[in-house]
């Protein structure tokens, strides 16, 4: 009995786990009811708020809705109008050159902010600050402000004025000329000095033993920047880059605050045209329509954006 | 180590009981489907944002809460969110109870969807057997029901500043070729003849020229005919209407879309513009002292066959068909007709409004007297773009008028594109 039973015990402990499956084995194997909890009632919250509303979101994009009468089915109808509307494919227009103009540049000059000010010299804090106080201040009280500046006898027209520029004076929001990219500043004004907080933090940790190789070497200041510090702020690029490209494509607040798209749909977004077919013309359907395609439009920039990146990491 | 595991994890449950019980009670509060309490005040859902407008809606539910049958708490939202907001009140599960709002078509298109209270009992109350046939029919909804309460109507014409007038040496002109002439002498004395205020947040000011042009062109008929989607923006007469508006283009203000009402009405009582086609709730944000200063006249006729028509648009209140208090609702819709609260709304605000109770006084001054004789003697009485047509269409006409002042040349497309437009909202 001795015998088999040395014989058999080695046997029954041949396929025994090793010792990571054995250590798991200790542990509890089920999760614990409250950590499910903890999983499962944000998640539920997360698809009552969230998830619903946004499916439901796909289907009123198939139907023509009023907003108080229950809506109807139309099928592929809204899509179709959608090929056929010019202030759609202007809105559309308008949102990439947003994308570029406001993305590029507040990248650029979010950059050259914080290239500026990285150093620590006596006064920078409040150069800095500066810069940064607008992300604080609300959007719609930041249009307000800029609405006033605009005014035909506002603030920048009484400057060029004083300085002998007096024929570029401009009813810059209600030009269609200049609509777009008098929206375009506020906004630019807002996301430099967040852009720049961001580069600033990425500036600082760059090793300056790498500087000093550099110099060394024998690089100058324009060499440092493009072989040293741009190469080093792969990684904040890539956070900055995806904050651009999101606030780029939910800009909406400056713009309604500022114009409301007009005059006559030139600085229409694809966001405050869906905005205004739904809540003020009442075409909800057409209006979610309009929600589907720039939730595909932001889903599909993010998506490839985050496939290169991954795939560079690699 | 064990008595921390063990607090940690009554922490944890606690707090995850709780979570759970503010989202079960999320849940149920979301997805309650009963009427608004009947117990509390009734709510009421206000517009008139505009100060003075804002304090005598303040002494109108005070003056109510005093008389002792119930009480009103009053919620005044933006004018424009409350537009943008008001399907969504009407429609929620626990909507307010009542609301200021226009009657006419505007009101009908929420009573066909049944979201308003039948308001017969209301009417059945002495103060509004008195109502003129006129408002009865604009408060009975296409289905026969009586859905609104008009308390107030105003009127639209083209406000100057007497003193202006005066210094200017220029008087109100008799005829259309008489307005020319006035444009033409205020032009020449380096005054903007024509103020605006379609900027900012109010493109829809232009609607009023629109509809006053083709009420004097075309006829108060033709008008609504058109903002029901009876004719075409793009047909003949419409464009007559424009033609006629390109003569004046060159007497309005160049920065007429650029800013907002309240800035143009700042321009004319300062004397930078000389006149202005508006509604009498502009005077709600002027100050009081040069309210004895303004004075207007009447949108100059253009063919004398054409029925004289005027816009007077009127305001008052209607309920949701969904409130829980309805006994409170008719109680406080009983009171608001009466003329003693209409007094106190005028008293309080600047006064240019007229009262609908006919046993109510009016502010008594001689802009109001004069307000009076007009919409007495036209033939026909419009309310505005919107409401005699919809919310929806308004931003329509907002970018096609807009782009004309600044495009004329382009009116052929403008129209086809309006035409195309409305389409869309007449179909929706």
């Amino acid at each position: 009995m001795p015998d088999t039973a040395v014989l058999t015990a080695p046997d029954r402990e041949a396929p025994a786990p090793p010792p990571p499956r054995g250590r798991r084995n200790r542990g509890p194997r089920r999760t614990p009811p409250l950590v499910l909890a903890f999983v499962l009632v944000p998640l539920l919250a997360e698809a009552l708020w969230v998830f619903w509303p946004a499916l439901q979101g796909f289907y009123l994009a198939l139907t023509s809705w009023d907003g108080v009468s229950a809506p109807t089915f139309v099928g592929l109808d809204n899509f179709r109008e959608m090929a056929h509307d010019d202030v759609f494919l202007d809105a559309t227009g308008h949102t990439v050159l947003w994308l570029l103009l406001f993305g590029g540049l507040s990248a650029v000059l979010g950059l050259a902010a914080a290239l500026v000010l990285q150093q620590e010299r006596r006064g920078v804090g409040f150069y800095r600050a500066a810069l940064f106080l607008p992300v604080v201040f609300s959007l719609v009280a930041t249009a307000l402000v800029w609405q006033a500046i605009y005014q035909p006898d506002g603030v920048l027209n009484q400057l060029l004025e004083s300085v002998g520029l007096g024929n570029l004076r401009h009813a810059w929001l209600a030009d269609q000329d200049t609509a777009l990219y008098a929206v375009m500043v506020p906004a630019l004004w807002r996301q430099i000095g967040y852009v720049m907080v961001l580069y600033v933090a990425g500036l600082k940790g760059i090793d300056p033993a790498l500087y000093e190789a550099a110099k060394v070497d024998g690089a100058g200041a324009w060499q440092r920047l493009r072989h040293v510090t741009l190469p080093q702020l792969r990684s904040v690029n890539a956070v900055v880059l995806s904050v651009i490209v999101i606030d780029s494509l939910r800009s909406f607040d400056v713009v309604w605050s500022l114009t409301r798209g007009g005059p006559y749909h030139s600085s229409e977004l694809l966001s405050t045209y869906m905005y205004s077919t739904a809540f003020q013309s009442l075409r909800l359907g057409y209006g979610s329509a309009l929600a589907v395609v720039i939730f595909v439009l932001a889903f599909g920039v993010i998506c490839s954006y985050l496939v290169r990146a991954f795939r560079e990491a690699d | 180590m064990t008595n921390h595991q063990t607090s940690r994890r009554r922490f944890l449950a606690g707090a995850g009981a709780a979570g759970t019980a503010a989202l079960l009670s999320g849940c149920v509060t979301s997805t309650s489907s009963g009427k608004s309490s009947s117990e509390g005040s009734v709510t009421l859902q206000s517009n008139l944002s505009a100060p003075q407008a804002k304090a005598a809606m303040q002494d109108v539910v005070a003056a109510y809460a005093k008389k002792g049958s119930g009480k009103a708490s009053l919620n005044t939202v933006a004018a424009e969110t409350f537009r943008t907001q008001l399907p969504t009140y009407l429609t929620s599960a626990n909507p307010p109870d009542v609301y200021t709002w226009y009657p006419g078509s505007v009101a009908d298109a929420y009573a066909k969807k049944d979201l308003l209270l039948d308001l017969g009992e209301v009417w059945s109350s002495p103060d509004l057997k008195g109502y003129s046939k006129a408002l009865n029919s604009l408060c009975t909804s296409a289905a026969g029901k009586k859905v609104f309460v008009p308390t107030t109507y105003y009127w639209w014409g083209m406000f100057y500043r007497k003193s202006n007038f005066a210094k200017w040496g220029v008087s109100e002109p008799k005829s259309w070729d008489d307005f020319l002439d006035l444009c033409d002498k205020l032009k020449s004395k380096g005054i903007d003849p024509i103020g605006l205020g379609a900027g900012g947040n109010t493109a829809w000011v232009a609607s009023a020229w629109f509809d006053y042009l083709d009420i004097r062109i075309n006829g108060a008929d033709y008008h609504r005919e058109l903002l029901a989607g009876k004719h075409r923006f793009d047909d003949p007469e419409v464009r007559k209407v424009f033609d006629r508006w390109q003569e004046l283009l060159p007497y309005f203000d160049p920065n007429g879309t650029a800013v907002a009402f309240q800035d143009a009405t700042t321009s004319l009582l300062s004397g930078r513009s000389g006149m202005m086609l508006i509604g009498t709730f502009f005077a709600d944000a002027a100050p009081k002292d040069a309210l004895d200063d303004i004075d207007f006249f009447r949108f100059p006729v253009i063919d004398p066959k054409v029925p004289l028509a005027e816009e007077a648009p009127t305001d008052g209140y209607f309920a949701s068909a969904r409130t829980g208090r309805h006994d409170q609702v008719v109680d406080l819709m009983r009171y608001l007709a009466t003329a003693e609260a209409q007094e106190i709304y005028i008293k309080g605000s600047s006064g240019t409004v007229l009262p609908c109770n006919p046993d109510a006084k009016d502010a008594g001054t001689a802009l109001v007297k004069k307000g009076r004789a007009h919409i007495e003697q036209a033939a026909e009485i419009t309310q505005f773009f919107n409401r005699d047509s919809s919310d929806a269409l308004q931003p329509t006409a907002d970018n096609a008028l807009t782009k004309f002042i600044a495009k004329p040349k382009q009116i052929g497309s403008i129209l086809t594109d309006w035409q195309r437009d409305a389409a869309k909202i007449w179909n929706a």
